[in-house]
């Protein structure tokens, strides 16, 4: 950490301009500043740290804090970090003043885990396993608090991350201004948000991109092993296949699928994200940790397994994703198995299983992308935003 | 010599309370180029910040018009020539800028002519001008073309640590409060806004240190009477893409929390 010190107001200089003209990484030796700053990052990886009681997790010349290029970005909204529901209403009832003032005035008291947190603590996990197999590496998860609360409720939201214990160490508040260019600016591999808007943003600029709902009962989840399940059609793969059911039904469905078999299905706005979990994976593999690998991954799809599931399996064999366990449901309930399986966290287009996975206790994730967004639009949910 | 005339097109405002701002003559006008060949000179690099500044004052006079707390700006020069100096004036008539006064020096005193005006922010595009006037305790603002495409509708002010500087000089004590001072009136001003739609906006970046420094650096703005409205904590991460994003008219180093490693 650098001392900060009391200079006078400082120049807008032609440094600036070095920034602006060279945004993609530290590697552009122009300029003094920023061979500094490569200097220092190197500094700041081989430099050990102490090992004190609470920060444990500084391991002795271990990467702190990845590049976010090199890292798994996750981006999470402080509404599905943590449970902000009172401080929501204040917002909606009394306005943004009385809002931030309430939460000035609450700010040393920490807020409670939200739907997402039980995944970021998961992904610690992994990046502590990561760590003490690769300490030089950077291909870790990055937590990335981005939010647009004004820096007004910074303050508590440190002070909950403390509490905690919570390894976030950067955050992007944006004081009401739109986060999607900064969720960029971050090589953001995923974003979680309460809100559909930004979510449905996001997806546009091609960011994985889920909005996450609390569910009424949360059900216990590993503390040892990240487990995150997908949907299969408009979440992994493109929504092509839903389009036809939804116009032409379930035969035609069939189909479609059976001619088109040996057809790639086209990526939909996860496959990313799990790209990225599969390199993670294999670094653990490459260490003969395949059974005991902390992140695990599940499809879990309507597709079955005799027919239009093949066509699935074949297009991530062919895409070079590997994922742990597929499960065709042929149209069954999704809700009992994800109770099974117990996610950290399940992705679906379709808030129809969303609801019917929260209902179980399971946390799931709406990924508003493909044709049935334009079917639920009728479909309310009060789950909150 | 230094000599300081008023303009009149334009309300006095109270020098008591009212935050001093001085830009430079190259800063404000393109003296090479003429505009629309009635003699006036075209707009320079301050042009946004000055356009800024000035609706930060319409709203506050707006919501006040008895308000004292506004940016008084007045115009620098030492390009002493009869005809240049009246050109100076005639264009800022031209723009319709809010400018109150003009002061001309030479530049052997302009620093003198700062002093004397009691001027809380310089802009210039000179860097040596900039080193002396932050020798002497003002502190100063060098602008250059990316100034130029800053907003003209909201002034955004970047709170940063000093890393991202090459640190000219060693700070002196008296610099050090007046930017203080500076930064303590400009949060002063932010408080009469509420938190939409606001001509002035903070930002507060931490580049290297984690959410710790961060913390620290919200609270001794918040002791100095600085609420900052975005705050980014970079941890290491590459500073370039995010303040292209943020394109403040200036930055600020000072007053924050010294948390040592």
């Amino acid at each position: 950490m650098v001392k900060m010190s009391l200079d006078p107001v400082q120049v807008m200089s032609g440094k600036v301009k070095e920034l602006k003209v060279s945004p993609s990484s530290n590697g552009d030796a122009r300029g003094s500043w920023e061979e500094k700053e490569e200097f220092e990052q190197n500094q700041l990886s081989s430099k050990p740290k102490p090992v004190t009681g609470r920060r444990a997790r500084k391991v002795e010349g271990a990467v702190f804090f990845p590049k976010p290029e090199n890292a798994v970005t996750i981006a999470v909204s402080s509404r599905v970090l943590f449970r902000t529901e009172r401080e929501q209403k204040v917002f909606e009832q009394k306005g943004v003043e009385e809002y931030l003032r309430y939460q000035i005035e609450h700010e040393n008291e920490p807020f409670a885990p939200g739907p997402a947190f039980p995944f970021v603590k998961a992904l610690e996990t992994v990046n502590t396993r990561l760590r003490e197999l690769y300490p030089q590496s950077e291909q870790l998860f990055d937590i990335v608090l981005v939010t647009y609360n004004h820096a007004h409720v910074g303050i508590r939201l440190i002070n909950t991350i403390n509490h905690h214990n919570l390894f976030i160490e950067r955050f992007c508040m944006t004081g009401g201004s739109s986060p999607i260019g900064y969720l960029k600016a971050w090589h953001t591999n995923l974003y979680l948000s309460a809100d559909a808007e930004k979510v449905r943003e996001a997806l546009a600029e091609g960011i994985a991109a889920a909005t996450m709902f609390m569910p009424e009962k949360l059900t216990e989840v590993s503390e040892s092993q990240l487990r995150v399940a997908f949907d299969g059609d408009a979440v992994l793969f493109s929504d092509e296949s839903e389009r036809i059911f939804k116009a032409h039904g379930l035969d035609k469905f069939f189909e479609h699928e059976r001619e088109n078999e040996d057809t790639l299905l086209d990526h939909g706005p996860l496959k990313g994200f799990l790209e990225a979990l599969g390199k993670l994976q294999k670094k653990f593999y490459a260490k003969g940790q395949r059974l005991d690998c902390p992140i695990r991954t599940y499809l879990v799809t309507a597709r079955s397994a005799a027919s239009s599931g093949i066509r699935a399996l074949k297009t991530l064999r062919a895409w070079g994703l590997e994922i742990d366990e597929a499960l065709f449901l042929a149209g069954a309930p999704k809700g009992p198995m994800l109770e099974k399986i117990r996610p950290h966290i399940y992705f679906d287009d379709q808030m129809f299983h969303v609801e019917g996975a929260a209902e179980m206790g399971t946390i799931a994730a709406h990924v508003p992308y493909g044709v049935a967004q334009k079917c639920n639009t009728n479909q309310k949910t009060n789950m909150g935003k | 010599m230094v000599s300081t005339v008023q303009n009149s097109d334009v309300r006095q405002k109270d020098v008591d309370h009212a935050v001093v701002v001085a830009v430079t003559s190259r800063a404000l006008f393109e003296s090479d180029t003429e505009e629309d060949g009635d003699g006036a000179y075209a707009a320079g690099v301050a042009f946004p910040l000055l356009q800024a500044l000035q609706r930060v004052n319409e709203q506050l006079l707006q919501r006040n018009p008895a308000e004292s707390l506004l940016f008084d700006v007045v115009l620098m020069t030492t390009d002493s020539q009869q005809q240049q100096s009246s050109r100076f004036m005639s264009s800022t008539r031209h723009h319709g800028l809010e400018v109150t006064r003009f002061c001309f020096s030479s530049e052997e005193d302009f620093i003198e002519s700062l002093l004397k005006n009691n001027i809380q922010l310089f802009l210039t595009t000179d860097e040596n001008e900039v080193l002396q006037a932050t020798q002497k305790g003002v502190p100063s603002v060098l602008l250059d073309e990316h100034s130029a495409v800053c907003s003209s509708e909201q002034l955004r002010v970047l709170f940063c640590e000093n890393a991202i500087i090459r640190p000219s000089s060693d700070p002196t004590p008296a610099s050090r409060q007046a930017a203080q001072s500076f930064s303590s009136q400009l949060g002063k001003m932010r408080q009469k806004f509420g938190m939409f739609d606001s001509p002035l906006c903070f930002t507060l970046v931490t580049l290297r240190g984690g959410k710790d420094s961060c913390c620290g650096a919200l609270k001794a703005l918040r002791s100095i009477g600085v609420s900052v409205d975005e705050a980014y904590c970079l941890a290491g991460a590459p500073r370039s893409p995010i303040l292209s994003l943020l394109r403040p008219h200036f930055l600020l180093s000072d007053g924050f929390s010294n948390l040592d490693d």
